[in-house]
């Protein structure tokens, strides 16, 4: 069965990239484009593991997070943020609300993969 | 400015590197059979260090072609050293052309440093890429695949590695402890075992369940277990392996031990690592056997640990990192006794390194002027002094002349090197110029200690050159007829140099066919440098082909194509003031005898006299002096040799030679001197002693004068002539054979 | 997560279907270890699940270890692929002693 992942953040063109890469590497992928767009997409349903931006629009990163811990389906669900090399307060601001786990941005394709597959093999 | 002086730096570093690089990768052919060897291993070490630190430093002065061709270079380098890409033939002679390469571009640098390559460097530069891209890690077929099936055996696995040994123990050992909170953090354990089971192959996991308590006490989304991990990864380092566990860092305490023949190798890196850190953990950290997570931890407890014996003693000692680490298991105790040892050798080389000052040439030979300036005015004091007749001063002059002359001693032994650096630049001009001719011929090297003269070595490297190619294109025959001569198929060429009387003396000798004296007198005769009535010795006979226009048939292949003859070998080294000469034993081979002075400079001279001239002959070559009583005067008038106990001794008079006017002094001495085995008598009225001879050239204008190699000064400011011994040796020898083959 | 437990003369035969994983966890664990106590032989059939992580794997070895505590013996039977890949990655099929046999069913 497949393992499900879930890209938030708000570049299209990003989504985009990320999600060739899980879905080639045998992922189901589903997509947020924001924190607010994502909780309204999380629905119960089996999610394996959580990309997430920290600065989105209408609902960023932090809040997501931690709105997403507080959802029981989704409480022990991994997170991966996405922090620049700038933000290492995002990223321990991040690592509270219960996103353990990071890529720093800019990042290649290939590193992603290997950052998600650390967490859940597909 | 500053950058400018860096720049050359940087550019005999480089030159040095790719000299470095050029040796070990000849090593390395020569004995390819064995790619685990130390030495091997040391030297593809030693070549990889060399491209990795010119492209490091080139990158500093934004050299980008440099950098670029270099780390294809270093790249393929680093599969090599990995074991990836077996040593041959093809690689090595590759690698020596990438060497070339690099050294063009440095030296297109040197010239002007924003040059870019010229069409030609260009067009080499794309060929050698493309041919090393066949070494490069783009055919992925060694990484592991990514497969969903695995077969799981309970028995560990017993991987065979190339080398031939199994290696039940070749496993990374990774041992993990998790904290309970790792799985509500949305880590799962599992996970991170299946990631590593997908870089390598997980060899055996021991699950420790003895963590979870009691039912009550177990929560079940608390983690309780532990897990021992024996790891095979192909090109896996310690921090790869690390990296598995990079979101679990905080959430688990782990170790990492690398497998067996990981540890050789950390020693070995470590052993290999650059000086400028000599920290003992940035030492493991470089080679890859810590973590630099591993090491702040350590440093950590460190601290700790100094602080609690603070408090408790001052006067204890606090823990050394080293044992922190190995009590942590996070190294093996061996890695901490390399590194130790490497950190001891390290400060060992800084005091060393701080001993060694690299000084522009052009100041040495200002310094070898002054001094040469120095001794001359020294002998016009001593001169002055002795007529004063006043004992202090005397006394004090000669104090004087004692301290200067070893001042000129040491002075020129500052100039002085081992001539082995020349020699081994032979082994790749031997080793091309056999793949070329298609003869199998290797090097033999003897005296690369002998010390001679910076200027003379620079000097000799063309002469050599022109003889070594000799030997090889016309000296060494071809294997089938070696194999008939009983002799074994792959030829040798000898350089060897040794000190003697004065002189230091260059061989090149081949274990080929030797010279054939036959063919030579009839080319010699046809050229009309002979007469048929010429009685000639074997060595007369051979010296003919240092004569201009001389190339028997055989001897027009090649050197007429290189435009070079033997004669230019023989001006060459007449130029500087030395000799050449020939042994030869048909189909034995034939050696060529180059003799030098030991420098060009200052020499310890013999001061004559011959009516009011003075003249100087090197004090080395001088045996012994005979005075001459009246008898003996008239006996000798007429003829030019005298009975020296026994032998015949011929003689020259310098009076006739420098057609000295005025009367003969009262008393006359012969003064015998040697050169090259032959001996010969000088008459001259005085002798003066022993003088220090600052050798000033004669011009151009008296370059044709024979038997005046020099001219020198004289504390009185008169100029005195220093005589070519070997030519007036070679004269009376000559003279004396004419008048014995006319019968007289 | 259901767990489906039958009691047929001294064995007590426990079903898992769905997920061993930490969200069911607690439950799971108020589930499984009153088995021990329902007969004198335990066994457990994982034909049916899904899924099992880490947490799901702890509590078998609870309740292997707690059956051998109180005398009992604990079996698996009718491993999933699911479980059968845990089992070995942590190579601890042999810790439970069973003839692990090949899945009935291919998920």
């Amino acid at each position: 069965m497949a393992k499900t992942v879930m890209i938030v953040d708000d570049s299209a063109s990003l989504r985009q990239v990320v999600g060739i890469a899980l879905r080639s590497a045998g992922y189901d992928v589903i997509e947020g484009c924001d924190g607010k767009d994502a909780l309204s997409k999380l629905t119960g349903q089996k999610v394996h593991l959580v990309i997430s931006d920290v600065n989105m629009p209408n609902m960023d990163g932090i809040t997501f997070v931690k709105n997403l811990k507080q959802i029981p389906a989704y409480k022990f669900t991994p997170v991966i943020m996405l922090t620049t090399e700038s933000q290492e307060g995002k990223k321990q601001e991040g690592q509270s609300a219960g996103a353990k786990a990071w890529v720093v941005k800019p990042f290649q394709p290939a590193q992603m993969l290997a950052a998600v597959s650390k967490l859940v093999m597909p | 400015m500053e950058f400018d002086q860096a720049l050359q730096t940087f550019i005999m570093e480089s030159r040095e590197l790719l000299e470095a690089m050029e040796e070990s990768l000849l090593g390395l052919e020569s004995s390819p059979d064995d790619p685990d060897s130390p030495d091997n291993r040391d030297a593809i070490g030693a070549i990889f260090r060399s491209a990795h630190t010119i492209k490091g430093s080139g990158g500093l002065f934004g050299l980008d072609g440099i950098v670029a061709f270099t780390h294809v270079v270093e790249n393929v380098l680093d599969r090599v050293r990995g074991g990836e890409v077996p040593v041959d033939g093809d690689l090595v002679a590759l690698l020596l052309s990438c060497r070339d390469h690099i050294g063009m571009l440095v030296e297109q640098i040197a010239v002007d440093a924003a040059a870019q390559p010229d069409k030609e460097t260009e067009a080499t530069g794309i060929m050698l890429l493309n041919q090393l891209k066949a070494y490069q890690a783009g055919a992925k077929g060694t990484a592991p695949a990514v497969t969903g099936a695995r077969v799981q055996s309970q028995a560990p696995v017993i991987t065979t590695l190339p080398s031939g040994g199994t290696v039940e123990s070749d496993n990374w050992h990774i041992s993990l402890r998790f904290s309970h909170d790792v799985l509500r953090n949305g880590m799962d354990p599992l996970a991170f075992i299946r990631y590593l089971d997908n870089m390598g192959k997980i060899v055996h996991v021991v699950t420790l369940p003895d963590a979870m308590p009691l039912v009550p006490d177990m929560d079940p989304e608390s983690c309780y277990l532990g897990f021992e991990i024996d790891f095979h990864g192909d090109n896996v380092g310690k921090a790869t392996i690390e990296g598995v566990f990079e979101f679990v860092r905080d959430d688990c305490t782990l170790r990492i031990l690398p497998p067996h023949s990981r540890i050789e190798e950390y020693i070995q890196l470590i052993n290999e690592l650059s000086e400028d850190k000599i920290r003992l953990g940035d030492l493991l950290v470089n080679s890859g056997s810590l973590t630099r997570k591993e090491l702040d931890e350590a440093l950590c407890l460190q601290a700790l640990s100094a602080e609690s014996c603070r408090e408790k003693s001052p006067t204890q000692d606090i823990c050394q990192l080293g044992e922190i680490l190995v009590k942590q298991g996070m190294v093996q105790p061996e890695l901490v006794d390399a590194a130790l040892g490497k950190q001891k050798v390290a400060k060992e080389n800084k005091v060393q390194e701080s001993k060694l000052i690299r000084i522009q040439a052009d100041k040495l030979d200002q310094l070898i002027n002054l001094v040469g300036e120095m001794v001359i005015a020294g002998a016009a004091t001593s001169l002055l002094a002795q007529r004063t007749r006043d004992p202090a001063l005397h006394e004090a002059t000669s104090t004087l002349s004692r301290l200067v002359e070893e001042i000129r001693d040491s002075a020129l032994q500052l100039r002085m090197v081992q001539i082995g650096e020349t020699f081994s630049r032979f082994n790749r001009v031997v080793r091309d110029v056999s793949k070329e001719i298609g003869k199998e011929i290797g090097l033999s090297i003897g005296g690369a200690e002998t010390e001679l003269d910076k200027s003379v070595v620079e000097k000799i490297g063309d002469p050599l050159m022109h003889l070594v190619r000799n030997s090889m294109d016309h000296g060494i025959e071809k294997a089938e007829i070696r194999r008939q001569r009983g002799k074994p198929a792959k030829g040798t060429v000898h350089l060897n140099a040794y000190h003697e009387s004065g002189s230091i003396v260059v061989e090149v000798g081949d274990d080929g066919g030797g010279l054939n004296r036959d063919r030579i007198l009839a080319k010699a005769l046809e050229k009309g440098l002979v007469t048929a009535n010429q009685t000639l010795s074997d060595q007369d006979v051979y010296g003919l082909i240092f004569e201009a226009g001389f190339s028997t048939a055989e001897a027009v292949t090649n050197l007429s194509g290189r435009g070079v003859g033997m004669d230019v070998v023989r001006r060459n080294i007449e130029a500087l003031r030395g000799t050449v000469e020939i042994d030869s034993r048909e189909g034995a081979g034939a050696t060529v005898r180059i003799r030098l002075p030991l420098t060009l400079a200052i020499i310890d001279g013999f001061l004559l006299g011959v009516g009011s001239a003075s003249y100087v002959v090197p004090l080395d070559m001088v045996m012994e002096c005979i005075e001459l009583d009246d008898a003996e005067r008239q006996e000798t008038r007429e003829s030019n040799y005298i009975n020296l106990r026994g032998t015949v001794l011929p003689f020259i008079r310098l009076r006739d030679q420098f057609r000295e006017l005025g009367k003969a002094g009262r008393r006359e001495n012969i003064v015998v001197v040697q050169y090259a085995g032959q001996k010969a008598g000088l008459v001259v009225d005085e002798l003066m002693g022993e003088f220090q001879t600052v050798i000033k050239p004669l011009g151009k204008l008296f370059g044709n004068l024979k038997g005046v190699s020099g001219s020198t000064i004289l504390g009185s400011g008169e100029v005195a002539l220093i005589l070519d011994v070997p030519a007036l040796i070679q004269r009376a020898v000559s003279k004396e054979a004419q008048l014995l083959a006319y019968g007289l | 997560m259901t767990i489906s437990i039958e009691a047929s003369n001294g064995v007590c035969h426990a079903r898992v279907a769905g997920e061993m994983t930490i969200y069911h966890a607690a439950e799971m664990k108020g589930e499984l270890l009153p088995c021990i106590d329902c007969g004198a032989e335990v066994e457990i059939d994982l034909s049916e699940v899904s899924e099992m992580d880490t947490a799901g794997f702890q509590l078998l070895l609870l309740a292997k270890r707690e059956a051998a505590k109180a005398g009992k013996s604990l079996r698996l039977v009718a491993h999933s692929p699911a479980t059968l890949e845990v089992l070995d990655l942590f190579n601890m099929a042999s810790y439970f002693g069973d003839p692990v046999m090949m899945p009935r069913a291919v998920h």
